[in-house]
């Protein structure tokens, strides 16, 4: 699908006179609250849709491994790069007894084995990157129906895309990634996220449902008021340039140019010597020609939600991901991933963790309102929720997970 | 029947030196891997300024030790970290238990070289 051009309609309602299949009425608390649509979500959705597992440049030479945990698929998986340079991805469980093959220290486990295999701990069995079943100690000690060959690891679908790694644990046939990704793919695909392997990562676990967390961050309504102390007047409230890509969403947002923040000597500095923070005015040319398309001077960042459960943010030298994966109803684990160029100088080093601090801070300000959000929406007070039109992302994830849930 | 001269005997024991590679082949983090003219597959260790060699098949799990990790004057075998001393073939740790044979390593003229 070709990027749309931007619209130029500024009046209220312009999301929905462009979008009119997502309605404008009032939408229910109940998929955020009733773990019936939770069961839902998890085999419509989780277990059934790709979902972004790790980066390319976490498995760097072959024998690489990372095990992602996946409570919402009810599973975990390896994803390990072979010999042979090719990444592929399994359940961690072992054929013999239903062990995990690779112990598991926390969400995200790495490891690496220089014969590009894993061994599983309780027994000894060993398992190739291919998946293969290659040594089990005392073999000749089971019985003749004991088939070795076909007892390899269990593969899942795996997929790749501008380094970033995808599966999906359906058994049967899917949709390719390249066809999931869609309009999304052509949007990013030119963008050099390889580039930036500089940042910092943050992760915690959230008493809420993972909507709740996934729509905290998908608007820009809430920026002058709960980010009145790290953002104050930096952002429009209003986003620009909407573009809904099947179950995936973009938009850009804008700074406020016409009343700037105060500035402030240590900021002004840093905004100088390094492009590290959001709140810089952005320059174009690490951005492909569908960001910022019209280079307007006061585009800040894209803020994207690749569906079902990441927003992916780009901006001039930065990109950065939160990702809710959700692990039970009213619970999910956030990871929110910060990266940018490596520094090149001590006062653009200086400049980066700076603005690294100061992302940190609008991210605890962010995640501060999620557990009080899912803590009001529990006591049944609030049967709806009202959303205006700049909130458009959100309501195209409600109608996007409810069409899944109820497909 | 007498074999008067011995000559069976002589030959069987007869060790033949073979050279496994250049000096500078052998990086010093990891072992590497060489097969002999007879397939035979030996593992050849830079180890604290030394060199060392032994067979490279685990006596355990059917794995090449060259595959594995060296450290404290150890193989540890990939399949399931069981370990050899490097310089005597003898098992160090669990589950290995049967020794690897080890070579004594010459370095002649640039090439490093093993009777066997």
């Amino acid at each position: 699908m070709a990027t749309q051009t931007p619209t130029i309609d500024k009046a209220p309602g312009r999301w929905a006179r462009k979008y009119p299949h997502l309605g404008q009425e009032p939408l229910p608390v109940t998929p955020y609250v009733d773990p019936a649509y939770y069961e839902k979500e998890k085999a419509q959705i989780f277990k059934k849709q790709w979902l972004y597992v790790s980066l390319e440049r976490e498995l760097p030479e072959p024998g690489s491994y990372k095990v992602r945990r996946l409570d919402c698929a009810d599973t975990s998986v390896i994803i390990i790069r072979g010999k042979d340079g090719a990444i592929r991805a399994f359940h961690n469980a072992c054929s013999h007894r239903g062990n995990t093959v690779v112990t598991e220290s926390g969400q995200e486990t790495y490891g690496h084995n220089r014969a590009g295999i894993v061994t599983c701990r309780f027994h000894g069995w060993v398992y190739n990157a291919q998946g293969e079943l290659v040594n089990v100690p005392h073999e000749d000690r089971f019985y003749s129906c004991f088939d070795k060959a076909s007892n390899g690891l269990t593969e899942v679908h795996c997929d790749t895309w501008a380094g970033f790694v995808f599966v999906n644990v359906d058994p049967g046939p899917v949709q390719s990634l390249k066809d999931f990704l869609g309009g999304y793919a052509d949007h990013f695909g030119g963008f050099d996220f390889a580039a930036a392997d500089y940042g910092f990562t943050y992760h915690t676990t959230l008493d809420c449902n993972w909507k709740v967390a996934s729509d905290a961050f998908a608007e820009a309504y809430h920026v002058d008021t709960i980010h009145a102390g790290s953002f104050p007047n930096v952002f429009q409230a209003a986003i620009e340039d909407v573009q809904l890509f099947g179950p995936h969403r973009t938009c850009s947002v804008r700074l406020q140019l016409d009343t700037p923040p105060a500035s402030t000597p240590i900021g002004d500095l840093a905004n100088e010597r390094s492009r590290s923070s959001l709140a810089a005015q952005a320059g174009s040319s690490s951005l492909p020609p569908t960001l910022n398309p019209n280079q307007d001077p006061d585009w800040a960042f894209e803020l994207s939600v690749l569906f079902p459960s990441v927003l992916l943010h780009v901006s001039e030298g930065i990109w950065f991901t939160h990702q809710f994966w959700p692990i039970a109803h009213d619970k999910t684990l956030w990871e929110g991933k910060y990266y940018l160029k490596r520094p090149e100088s001590y006062s653009e080093l200086w400049g980066f963790e700076r603005a690294m601090v100061l992302q940190r801070n609008a991210w605890l300000e962010d995640t501060a309102t999620m557990e009080d959000t899912y803590r009001a929406m529990l006591s049944g007070a609030k049967k709806f929720q009202h959303l205006q039109d700049e909130e458009i992302l959100i309501r195209h994830n409600c109608v996007v997970v409810d069409d899944f849930v109820n497909a | 029947m007498t074999d008067p001269i011995g000559a069976t005997k002589t030959i069987m024991e007869e060790k033949s030196v073979q050279t496994l590679c250049r000096v500078g082949d052998v990086p010093a983090d990891e072992p590497l891997r060489v097969v002999l003219p007879d397939d035979h597959a030996v593992s050849v260790y830079l180890w604290e300024g030394s060199y060392f060699c032994t067979d490279d098949l685990c006596t355990h799990g059917e794995a090449s030790l060259a595959e594995g990790y060296v450290e404290d004057g150890q193989i540890f075998c990939p399949f399931h970290m069981g370990s050899f001393c490097i310089s005597t073939g003898e098992p160090r740790a669990a589950p290995c238990s049967e020794p690897i044979r080890a070579y004594e390593v010459i370095e002649r003229d640039g090439m490093l070289l093993i009777e066997r």
